[in-house]
């Protein structure tokens, strides 16, 4: 005998009851005058939830809304015990300590594994997605960028800046198709978009000192393309916005807004070690082509004569390039080696945005 | 002896005695535990790893089924009988919609408006555009039939809630009072909060018995706008202290910064700049803190203690005696919770939250059982997708 509420499912009328489990029904007796209630067949009797969730699990009837819930741990053990379909109203529950420990252990776990994948992952995964995909991406964040902006088309000069291009891109091992264009006007630099696609602002072309710079600048380009460092950049750090997310259980705009930030810091931090890389890589293009490797730091040099104050130091944690004078020493070379660019090559570069 | 029948008699008392309606008061009941609270939370986040988030439906059902019956009113615990696949489903369904308003936004660009003279009104302005005309009333739709299907999956005494009136209706009610308010300097505040509260309190039903909400703006406009001058006069003396307490500190500590130290201090962090952020964060609390939430803590208390004393279901009443440091609790400090843990407080936040309303909810008189049946209304068959879209910081 368990005693017990019963909702009859049409009304909100509530009634105590005891029950009585038989072989092969629930008998439910009111309390009130120990009138016969209901009897509801084993076979059409059921639990809804569990003890985990549910403080009460409800014991319902097939086809009805009725419920009947026994509030008294006991008593449900009791009637589980007599009635194996009723078993879900077992509980308490294992203690909530040692569930709490131990996913709270995966979860951390877990956690570092997802980011040594999201920073060990980008690593591989950014070579394979299609080169298609990556082009598509890399063209619309240049429409957006250069929107408004005169992009020049002296064919000669393209020409000149794309076979250099694609000879830098070879000695690399990078198979895929690289694209140069030439954007009239500053600021002083150049940049690369997913995709292979490499863009030089005119200033740096009409400000170079020689066509080694400018060969130094592309080389250090080509460094960020045939590491795949825009795809990676982006995958990073849409994995780790993916984790904020997951871990905070998408609860909070609070949280997410303080890991947006975090994620711009790591992003920056990213940023630095992707220029170190692509500053050696480029230097090894060139020397690998045998050409003149001094261009890098020349434009470097060249750089802080204008502004002597380092900003890229100046800016530290915030800066997405490492201080220029470090980069200056580890990308000198001395003067020697083939020229990059003939003399008509870099006249008509020159001339590229005329 | 005097003989006053039948015409003497004194004015008979009804034959049937008018009862004095039943206003015994009673509290909800909240008996959760918090571990037990986390032992579903740190579940669900694992599982949101592992299935980089696709679990969230699940996750989201179980904690309510266990808030929901281990909360009880007049003894009857509630049961949340929704599943994570409606959610899954609800959130599939709007993705396509939205993918859908998405493609044709973009068509309408690209072929009516990408002709001149309106090239220059490029895709992403469009875009942005109409994140703020659909994207802001959706969101508001999202609430309502949020809290419709919440509704049709909890049960009190086996019987079905519900919720009607027309979530489109009041998406558009919504935008329009806010933007209306928005222009008006906030003056509107109480108009807004009491015309959609009404939508929301009075359209509710446990089975066949409704809600009724009697508030009018008219009642609080008087202590709103206590408040809302309380509030300008409190914002210039936080600036004022705030100030006063910047020049006093720096000029006091005979600290003198120059441009460049501070640059230095920001660019490459180090303990000193943890101290002196710190610092700064007590300092803004404490101005705020003491001047700005408070304030504001106590026009929501009171608020909230208003729209529930002017609600009733049938002969049951309600009240609440909420007060502003409650409110604060609420508002302020769960605020921090979530903030400070990175995310992880939100079980206790919730404990929190159902404790107080527990604590704090007063329910006068019982409704008769009898007279409550079971509603025929159709409930929707999946469930906040917008709602998952735009808001995601309910339960």
């Amino acid at each position: 005998m368990a005693a017990a509420r019963y909702y009859d499912g049409t009304t909100a009328l509530v009634q105590e009851v005891s029950v009585r489990a038989t072989a092969d029904e629930l008998v439910l007796f009111r309390l009130s005058d120990a009138s016969l209630l209901a009897r509801w067949p084993l076979a059409d009797v059921s639990v809804l939830g569990d003890t985990r969730h549910e403080a009460v699990p409800p014991v319902v009837r097939k086809g009805s809304d009725e419920r009947l819930l026994v509030e008294d741990a006991a008593q449900r053990r009791e009637l589980a015990g007599l009635v194996p379909r009723l078993q879900p109203l077992v509980g308490p529950p294992p203690a909530a300590g040692g569930r709490v420990a131990l996913l709270g252990a995966t979860l951390v776990a877990l956690v570092g594994l997802f980011w040594l994948a999201v920073d060990v992952g980008t690593e591989y995964a950014a070579p394979l997605l299609p080169y298609s995909l990556q082009a598509k991406l890399g063209e619309t964040v240049y429409d957006e960028l250069t929107d408004g902006k005169h992009e020049c088309e002296g064919e000669a000069g393209l020409a000149a800046l794309n076979k250099l291009a694609r000879r830098l891109a070879d000695a690399a091992g990078y198979k895929q198709d690289i694209v140069v264009r030439v954007i009239e006007g500053g600021p002083l630099n150049a940049f690369t978009l997913p995709g292979g696609i490499l863009v030089f602002y005119s200033d740096l072309i009409d400000q170079a000192k020689d066509p080694n710079q400018v060969a130094g600048v592309m080389a250090h380009e080509l460094g960020h393309v045939v590491h795949y460092h825009p795809m990676k950049g982006v995958l990073r750090q849409y994995g780790l916005d993916l984790l904020a997310r997951l871990v905070t259980g998408g609860y909070s705009d609070v949280v997410n807004g303080m890991a947006t930030g975090g994620n711009v810091l790591l992003a920056l931090r990213n940023g630095r070690a992707f220029e170190r890389e692509a500053d050696a890589d480029g230097i090894a293009m060139l020397e690998k082509l045998e050409m003149r490797a001094d261009g890098i730091a020349s434009f470097f040099e060249q750089m802080m004569e204008k502004q002597p104050k380092d900003m890229a130091a100046a800016a530290g944690i915030w800066s997405s390039h490492p201080p220029t004078g470090e980069r200056i020493a580890a990308t000198r070379r001395p003067p020697t080696g083939k020229p990059a660019f003939t003399e008509a090559e870099w006249k008509a570069i020159r001339n590229v945005c005329k | 002896m005097t003989n006053l029948a039948p015409w003497g008699t004194p004015a008979a008392e009804p034959a049937v005695p008018v009862a004095a309606p039943d206003l015994t008061p009673s509290r909800p009941i909240y008996d959760g535990k918090l571990g037990e609270l986390y032992a579903i939370y740190l579940r669900h986040l694992v599982l949101m790893i592992l299935t980089l988030g696709w679990s969230r439906f699940w996750g989201r059902t179980r904690l309510r089924r266990y808030l929901w019956n281990h909360f009880a009113i007049l003894g009857d615990r509630f049961e949340y009988r929704g599943r994570g696949l409606e959610l899954f489903i609800g959130f599939i369904l709007v993705l396509l919609v939205l993918a859908g308003l998405a493609g044709g936004t973009y068509l309408f660009w690209r072929f009516v408006l990408n002709a001149r003279p309106f090239a220059s009104f490029g895709l992403f302005d469009l875009f942005s555009l109409s994140v703020f005309l659909v994207g802001f009333p959706l969101a508001f739709v999202g609430q309502y039939a949020g809290l419709r299907y919440r509704l049709t999956r909890t049960r009190w005494r086996g019987i079905r809630c519900g919720l009607g009136g027309s979530a489109r209706g009041y998406g558009a009610l919504a935008s329009s009072l806010s933007f209306a308010n928005a222009l008006s300097m906030r003056l509107l505040t109480p108009v807004v909060s009491v015309n959609l509260a009404r939508p929301r309190i009075s359209n509710v039903r446990v089975g066949t018995q409704g809600f009724v909400f009697a508030g009018s703006a008219g009642d609080i406009y008087g202590r709103y706008i206590g408040y809302y001058f309380l509030n300008i006069l409190a914002w210039i003396a936080a600036g004022v202290v705030l100030f006063m307490a910047i020049g006093g500190t720096i000029e006091g500590l005979g600290i003198t910064l120059s441009r460049e130290e501070l640059g230095r201090l920001f660019t490459e962090p180090s303990l000193r700049t943890v101290a002196i952020l710190i610092a700064l964060a007590f300092g803004l609390y404490v101005v705020f803190g003491l001047l700005i939430l408070p304030l504001r803590c106590w026009w929501q208390a009171y608020l909230f203690r208003y729209l529930v004393s002017r609600s009733r279901a049938g002969t049951v009443l309600f009240a609440t005696a909420i007060s502003t440091r409650q409110m604060w609790g609420f508002l302020v400090l769960n605020y921090l919770i979530v903030m400070v843990t990175l995310g992880l407080g939100w079980p206790w936040v919730l404990h929190r939250t159902l404790k107080l309303i527990a604590g704090e909810l007063w329910v006068y008189g019982a409704p008769d059982g009898a007279a409550i049946r079971q509603s025929g209304d159709r409930a929707p068959g999946y469930g906040e997708g917008l709602l998952d879209m735009f808001d995601v910081t309910g339960i």
